[in-house]
């Protein structure tokens, strides 16, 4: 049989518990290492596109106002063509129909100057020199596109078309013009934008004309005073010369370690500058909670996948336990077995010699203890079980004893029985049988002394009670057997066979 | 006690699943987060009195809330859905631009009603009380609803609008400039304190002065009773000062032009100027061009805010501006024209002179006038 090193309860719990903890660790390492590359090729990916996707924002937006712009100059050619061919007498029919240019034509703010510089809208009349600056010119001899800053700060971009040939009440009429509110074209702008990126429009020398706020950086402020400190002065200058010049460009800068990145073209024949944003540090955020949903639902997994494992490892115990307990009781039952078989008799089946002696050692203890006081033995001997063997054979003679057992069984059924010789039994009687002993006895040796003439099983009987002056059973046992003899004698007397 | 086989196999299982299960959830968990997010916000008014320099105790507030923007109409009920107005003013310039868009956001707000408000505003180039006159009287004979006047000169102006009242025309006066006392125009909706103003500016150049030196006042239009009446509170504030003394008093009509050369001119022949009281919008721009120009130690201390004196103000060439409240002025005469229009009396309603405030700034206070107003389009 191979020896080798017993596994302990101890050892295997800690093999369980650091093997689960090393799954654990792993998986944690592992899920960090995988959020923190996802990071990185994220962000390469943003740089990557941001600038491509930021010129195609810009150009798209830029090419929204050029095209309301162009748009706007075709609708107020033909709104002065309708008026021109309505003759108006009055200024009320002409603010009829610079009304009605309005809801047709789509022209909001539409107004038209006179020689005098007289401004006509639909609800008013009034002297617009100071108020309009394009009317600043004698005469205008082409289209005019201003920016308007209007008292209380809200910014306008106005369209003008010169009406050299108009003439209304006897009134030469130098112009025509709409303001579109800036605030309105960025409402515009930003119905295409779905909030991805900031954007803004900008004077050229780097005024906020929309109110847009471009990035967390320059907010509303400034372009250039915004920028100031943050990028270079040579590259801040390159880029002062690009809005002058009403040239594109683009520019990145790092503020608060996130990378912004930001392209501006120019809108036609405005002098603004159209900068659009990516919303990098937006979108770092975002892929920061990404990763931080990641790195949350790998710790939930490492967590789960721990309380499994732990649960895993506790089953498993269990079970460890169990089958341990199990084993252990199959060892007691085999030892049980083997404890019963050294302690019965094969032939009879009850108890043997070594029995008694167990039985009467624990016995002997418990007189010592005085923890005893009923207790009688009775001895039996089978009668002329030496004549069958020889006459008969040893078969006969063990069904003699068989039969002799069987009777004395059946009669000390309160008692125990030991077969503790070739022929001789012993009856152990405490309680019920102690106090029916002596009928049982009585009747036992009726039967005994009917088998004489009918041939059959003669067991001759001696019995003795504890009395106080035993000391252990043996001295019991001795009167008993002692009786046992003188009962012997008394069936040989009336014809047993003895021996 | 004792699994069987079968039993035990049964819980490996499970356990297996669950693990797998834990770990599926997670990772879908993650995906759903990440597809989720993938798809990819001292001035002082004009009872001021403060102890402290005023010019180092900046209030944004005050600064802020010297002009109103925020208007809405009151709870009156117009008798009809269409009025039509005629208001004159001084002359063609910024202020009353301004004026001008408080009056179309009243406009604005009574369309918004169901109620039509057409009106004509009009105003010469350069002020005039003879071509007032001239359009009063053509208006007078178009019907308007109500007639509105910036009176360009009270002594003329006067007895044309009690006449006009006279003619059951129905008038009001609005703007900086009210008509002479006891005229019969029905109402004024302006500054009621012109000559509060020229003592409160006049005092903070004392002030600064430490109360001794040479000053000059600028008037606008003679006769223009806001103007007139500042000058008065000028000259009277000077006057208590036994160490100040008055060295010239110039009308620039209104030009910044003018007021500019009328400076110059001062300043040659009094190189040892001390300050400077200007009495309307043109007088402290014309007035700051030429102290720039001559390097001068000058004070400017003057009246109203169009773009081009706040930004003197921003680099102190100015030393303090009376911003009125123009856009408040306009948006209440078209409130009170409306009440007058449909005949009711100074009372209850609306009061028979509209008070409406000026506030003092300073330096500190320009930039951000400068940004509430007239914004950056630099």
């Amino acid at each position: 049989m191979r020896q080798g090193k017993k596994v302990t309860y101890k050892t295997f719990v800690l093999t369980a518990v650091i093997g689960s903890l090393l799954i654990v660790a792993m998986l944690t390492v592992n899920t960090i290492r995988m959020s923190r590359r996802t990071a990185v090729a994220t962000d390469e990916a943003v740089s990557a596109v941001s600038l491509f996707y930021l010129e195609a924002m810009a150009d798209r937006r830029a090419k929204t106002i050029t095209n309301l712009i162009s748009n706007s100059f075709d609708e107020m050619e033909k709104a002065v063509s309708y008026i021109d061919n309505n003759e108006i007498g009055s200024q009320e029919e002409l603010r009829y129909r610079i009304g009605t240019v309005e809801s047709l034509l789509g022209l909001d703010q539409f107004a038209l100057v006179d020689e005098d510089n007289v401004v006509y809208t639909h609800y008013t009349t009034y002297t617009g020199g100071s108020r309009h600056s394009f009317l600043s010119d004698e005469q205008l001899n082409d289209r005019i596109i201003s920016t308007v800053s209007l008292y209380g700060s809200s910014k306008k971009l106005c369209l003008a078309v010169p009406t050299h040939e108009l003439v209304i009440m006897g009134k030469r009429f130098k112009a025509c013009f709409v303001q579109f509110d800036i605030r309105d074209i960025v409402d515009l702008l930003a119905f295409d934008d779905q909030g991805r990126t900031h954007f803004a429009l900008y004077t050229k020398g780097g005024g906020n004309l929309s109110g847009t706020e471009l990035g967390p950086v320059i907010l509303k402020r400034n372009f250039f005073d915004a920028l100031k400190g943050i990028v270079p002065d040579a590259v801040l200058e390159e880029n002062l010369r690009n809005f002058e010049e009403e040239k594109g460009g683009d520019l990145s800068f790092s503020y608060n370690n996130a990378q912004e990145t930001l392209y501006y073209v120019p809108i036609e024949g405005t002098g603004w500058e159209m900068a659009v944003l990516i919303r990098e540090s937006v979108i770092h955020d975002q892929f920061l909670d990404i990763s931080e949903n990641n790195l949350e639902a790998s710790r939930n997994m490492i967590i789960l996948t721990l309380v499994s494992v732990l649960l895993f490892a506790a089953v498993l115990l269990f079970q460890l336990i169990n089958i341990s307990k199990a084993r252990l009781e199959e060892e007691k039952e085999t030892s049980r077995s083997f404890h019963t078989m050294a302690n019965t008799d094969a032939m009879t089946g009850v108890r043997n010699k070594l029995a008694y002696s167990e039985r009467e050692a624990a016995i002997n203890s418990k007189i010592k203890a005085g923890e005893i006081q009923k207790l009688s033995v009775v001895v039996c001997d089978i009668n002329g079980l030496k004549a069958v063997n020889d006459s008969q054979g040893h078969a006969k003679g063990d069904q003699l004893i068989k039969d002799a057992c069987k009777l004395i069984c059946r009669q000390f059924n309160h008692g125990t029985v030991f077969r503790i010789g070739g022929d001789e039994f012993v009856v152990l009687l405490k309680n019920e049988g102690y106090d029916t002993m002596l009928e049982d006895i009585a009747e036992f040796n009726r039967k005994v002394e009917a088998n004489i003439s009918e041939n059959g099983v003669v067991v001759s009987v001696g019995y003795a009670i504890l009395e106080k002056e035993d000391r252990e059973l043996r001295d019991v046992f001795e009167r008993a057997d002692k009786m046992m003899y003188d009962r012997k004698k008394e069936l040989k007397a009336m014809g047993a066979v003895t021996r | 006690m004792i699994y069987s086989k079968g039993k035990q196999i049964f819980l490996l299982v499970i356990m297996t699943m669950a693990v797998f299960m834990a770990s599926a959830c997670s990772s879908a968990n993650s995906e759903a987060d990440q597809d989720k997010n993938g798809s990819l916000s001292i001035s002082e008014t004009s009872e001021g009195g403060s102890s402290e320099d005023p010019a180092s105790s900046v209030s944004d507030n005050l600064a802020s809330s010297a002009v109103d923007f925020d208007h809405s109409l009151d709870s009156y009920e117009p008798h009809k859905d269409h009025y039509n107005f005629y208001f004159t003013y001084k002359t063609v310039h910024a202020w009353w631009d301004a004026v001008a868009l408080g009056m179309e956001e009243a406009q604005r707000q009574f369309l918004d009603k169901g109620i039509v408000i057409t009106y004509e505003y009009m105003a010469p180039e350069a002020a005039s009380a003879t071509d007032q006159t001239r359009k009063l009287i053509a208006a007078q004979k178009k019907g308007y609803d109500v007639i509105g006047v910036d009176v360009a000169d009270e002594k003329i102006i006067t007895p044309l609008l009690n006449e006009m009242v006279d003619a059951g025309t129905k008038v009001m006066t609005f703007s900086s400039s009210d008509a002479a006392e006891g005229c019969k125009r029905l109402a004024y909706v302006g500054n009621t304190h012109n000559y509060q103003d020229g003592v409160d500016l006049t005092e903070a150049l004392c002030k600064k002065l430490d109360y001794k030196g040479k000053v000059a006042i600028l008037v606008g239009s003679v006769g223009a009773p806001c103007h007139e009446d500042r000058a008065r509170g000028a000259e009277d504030t000077i006057e208590k000062y036994s160490d100040m003394e008055i060295i010239a008093k110039k009308y620039d009509m209104d030009s910044v032009d003018k007021a500019y050369r009328l400076t110059m001119q001062i300043l040659m022949t009094h190189p040892d100027l001390d300050g400077i009281v200007c009495c309307n919008m043109s007088n402290p721009v014309g007035a700051a061009r030429a102290i720039t120009e001559t390097g001068s130690d000058a004070v400017i201390v003057g009246m109203d805010h169009d773009e081009e004196a706040l930004r003197y103000l921003d680099k102190g060439v100015i030393y303090c501006l009376g911003v009125q409240d123009c856009y408040s002025i306009g948006f209440d005469t078209i409130q009170t024209a409306v009440k007058i229009a449909d005949g009711n009396q100074a009372g209850e309603l609306f009061p028979e002179k509209t008070d409406e405030i000026t506030t003092v700034i300073y330096q500190k206070d320009a930039a951000l006038m400068l940004e509430l107003l007239y914004g950056d389009i630099a």
